[in-house]
Order: C-alpha cells, then structure tokens, then sequence
C-alpha cells in the first residue's frame, strides 16, 4: 500500500512545475560542469602523462561532478518535499492523510518513497550525462557504479529527513526553511567539529565523500540506514501521535 | 437492532479545556442523524473521531459493535468524511484526485478503476473528469469531496457542513446527491443550516459547548428554529 502511495506522490510532483524546474536545473547545471571539467583535464592531461600521476579523469572530471551533484540533491529535496505533510496541512488535505484507513506506517513509507521516486529523475539523468562522456574519457565503471550507489542512498537519506521534518511544521516555507538549516549542519558539522567528537558521526559528508571516491565502507552503509530508519519511525510516531494512535 | 455507530461517554480535550464532554449518541443503518450548532459547539471535533483522525481522550467509538480506534481496525473502510474544506490537488485532474482518495482508502487497483468509473456519473461530473481540479467550481469541488467520501460504498457517511459555501443552486444539487443515496447509507451530518436538517436527516441535536443535547425526531411538527434556540439558551 505505501507503493501506492508512493506512486499518487510522484503523479503528483510530475503535475507541478517545481519538479521540471529542478529537473531542467539540475541537467543543464551537471552538463555545464562536467563539460568545464572535462575542458579543465583535456588541457593538463599531456602534463599528467608526462609527470606520471596516478590521477585520471575519473578523479578530475567524474568525482568532482558528483559532488555538485550531492549539493543539488541537498537544495532540490527540501523544494520537493514543500508538498509533504507540511503542504497537506496547508492545503487542507490532511484531513483525508489523517482519516485514510491505512496505517501511519504506509502513510508515511509512502511519502518518502514518493519523494525519492521525485528525486530519482534528477540523479538518473545527471548519471547519464557523465555515463556518456564515457564515449570520450575513460571511466572506472565499478567506482561510478559505487558512487551512483552512494548518491541513490543520499536520495533516500534525504527524503526521509525532510519527509520527518515536513511533519514539524503546518507551512511548507517554515519546513523549506528548517530543513535548509538542517542540512547546511549535517553538511558543515564536518569542518567544525574535530573527528573524535562523538557528533562527528552525524556529519554528512564523510559519510559521502568516500563513496564518490570508490570506497565503499559499511559505518556508511550503517549510518544512512540507521538515520534513514530512525527519520522514519520519528515521523511515524509523530503521525500517530497527530491521529491518537499514541 | 444493534446501531451501527455508537459512541459512549466520549470526551475529547484536556480536563481544564475539554472540547467535547460525555457524548453519547447512537445511529442505526439507514438513519440520518444531524448535529447543529455555532461554530466552536464541538461538532468538527465530534466528526474528527467519528471519521478516525482523532482518537477520544475518554470513552469509545462502536462501529457495528467493534471499536473504531482499535489498533488494526478495518471500520475505518466502511465510513466516508466529506470535511468542511474538500481535500484535493488542484495540480492534478478530477479522476486522479479520486484515484488519490481511493489509494488513501486501501483499495486495490482494479477496485479503484471501478469504484472512480462508478462514482463519476452518480455525481455528475463526467463532463470534467479530466479537468484539474483547480478549474473546477465551489459546486463541483463539493462534488468531488462527495465523490471521494462515496468511493468504496461507504455504510456511514460523515458530512462536514457540505453546504456551507454553495449558492442556492449548488447546495440544492448536493442535497439532491444526498437524497438518492442508498436507503441503507446512515449519515451523521454537521450544520448551521436548518434546512439542511429538514431536507437530508430524521433525526437532530444540538450541540452546545462540547455537549450533546436531547435528539429529536424532524418533522413537520417541530419548529426547527425554536428547538435550536431553546437549546442555546439552556442553562450549560
């Protein structure tokens, strides 16, 4: 049932210009800058060669992208999820959210799946623009298969985080607002916080940066289930909580 | 007969502020049960429960003999709610938006298909069912609320002012929808309007301060309005 919900979700952020502008960002915004780099290891290529350094375009072209990549998931996931609980409350359409038959669980699964399904076009082709250059460059098929991984697990991390926090908020600029907040401190908790600090586990990009690179750990496997899982459960509890099922 | 909806010493809301105090009421299949009052008497909240989005504070919600807000109970399939403001996306076309409501429903697709083909006709909306909703007017919005609340053949049909922002012809058409439900269709409807009472329910009460008052029967021997005022007057 929360497949089914997840589908109603994605017909709905198809129907809204949001999402095409996202979309159309997101390509044109990967193409510039991979065609920026590509330029960029073209020019210092013969010198690479000459020198003899391990780094290919693979480091110099496809890494970097995907990190822009990351940024823009990180911006265009609040935008999407405007229309998660925070926007039925808005709309007036809770009512028939909180009445469903259908337990908050599958409301909520639902939602998330919704939104990552929204997120998907916008990682996919992204991917497939650098996939093709692989016409020009040569690419390590295995690592970008790893890190599209990793960024397919960000996508979901994401979509939980704000499905949880769009349940905060009864207005969707309030939770567009804190979930900008939320994210910027996942993404810099990195640099202000040493390494031994025990909130140091919950900064976002060491858990990123290693996977675009072509290591796959399992802390970081364990960290986007963890906090995916728990995003969810927070948001169920508090939807049930909302209907008196607590 | 055992009614179909009972609610026992319901209380809603904290001690210091309750919203609604010691409700009881009962509704038998078939039967059309009104509920009248000012804004803020409690019938919204009543409704709420009814329609399970709340859960009481004290006492119990029956729906045919098993409890509404029991973990797991399917009760909630077999009740429609239209609520004041009718919940839809008007990005998205009038059968999609009752698509979302069946999904919200739990049925499956086919169900769906059949249930969206069935309900459009009999609330005479086939000329727009493809139209988005955001083109559609007060009138046919209302519709479409009706229509999803319809969706699954509900036995319990809970109404949330359905008449409230209509013009004379609007309201008069969803009336006219009401009045050719199934006989076997019970209804508990929220108002302001007396002649919503007249035309659509046999029975009403009024509701006053989180309280239920005594129920009557409608028809043409009582005065609406002085019951009504009567009601406001009694002492809390």
């Amino acid at each position: 049932m929360s497949w089914s919900i997840a589908l109603h979700e994605w017909r709905r952020l198809r129907a809204g210009l949001m999402f095409w502008l996202l979309l159309a960002f997101a390509q044109l915004t990967i193409a510039w800058l991979a065609f920026a780099q590509l330029e960029a290891f073209a020019r210092i290529a013969p010198q690479l060669k000459s020198g003899g350094t391990a780094l290919d375009a693979m480091d110099l072209v496809i890494t970097p992208t995907l990190s822009s990549l990351t940024l823009m998931l990180l911006l265009a996931a609040p935008l999407l999820a405007m229309g998660g609980f925070a926007g039925e409350a808005r709309s007036g359409r809770l009512a028939l959210w909180l009445s469903a038959p259908l337990a908050s669980r599958q409301l909520v699964i639902g939602k998330v799946l919704g939104l990552w399904l929204g997120l998907a076009p916008l990682l996919a082709s992204a991917l497939l623009t650098l996939a093709l250059l692989g016409l020009a460059i040569e690419i390590d098929w295995p690592r970008f298969a790893l890190a599209a991984a990793t960024l397919t697990l960000l996508s979901l991390w994401l979509a939980a985080v704000v499905v949880l926090l769009s349940c905060l908020f009864e207005h969707p600029a309030a939770m567009l607002a804190t979930s900008y907040g939320v994210l910027l401190f996942a993404w810099l908790l990195d640099s202000v916080t040493p390494p031994t600090a025990p909130w140091h586990w919950l900064a976002l990009l060491p858990h990123v940066q290693p996977g675009l690179q072509g290591l796959w750990r399992s802390q970081d496997l364990v960290f986007f289930l963890v906090t995916t899982i728990a995003a969810i459960l927070l948001a169920v509890s508090w939807l049930a909580q909302r209907r008196g099922e607590l | 007969m055992e009614p179909l909806l009972l609610i026992r010493d319901l209380s809603h809301g904290s001690t210091r502020q309750p919203r609604l105090r010691e409700i009881n009421l009962s509704i038998r299949r078939g039967e059309r049960l009104a509920l009248l009052g000012v804004n803020g008497a409690g019938k919204t909240t009543l409704l709420q429960i009814v329609a399970g989005m709340l859960r009481p504070t004290r006492g119990e919600v029956l729906f045919d003999g098993a409890s509404l807000h029991a973990p797991g109970s399917t009760a909630r399939r077999r009740i429609g709610f239209l609520p004041q403001q009718v919940a839809c996306y008007p990005e998205l076309s009038l059968q999609e938006n009752l698509d979302w409501a069946a999904r919200l429903r739990g049925l499956s697709p086919r169900a769906r298909r059949a249930a969206i083909d069935e309900i459009i006709p009999k609330v005479g909306l086939e000329a727009v069912a493809t139209r988005l909703a955001g083109r559609l007017s007060a009138g046919m919005l209302q519709r479409l609320g009706l229509a999803q609340a319809l969706l699954g053949g509900p036995e319990l049909l809970v109404l949330d002012e359905p008449t409230a922002s209509l013009d004379p012809l609007q309201t008069e058409q969803i009336r006219d929808l009401l009045d050719a439900l199934s006989a076997d269709t019970s209804i508990l409807l929220a108002t302001h309007l007396l002649d919503d009472v007249r035309r659509l329910c046999g029975r009403v009460a009024v509701m006053r301060q989180g309280r239920l008052g005594a129920e009557h029967a409608v028809n043409d021997d009582i005065d609406l309005l002085t019951h009504y005022q009567d009601a406001q007057e009694a002492p809390a």
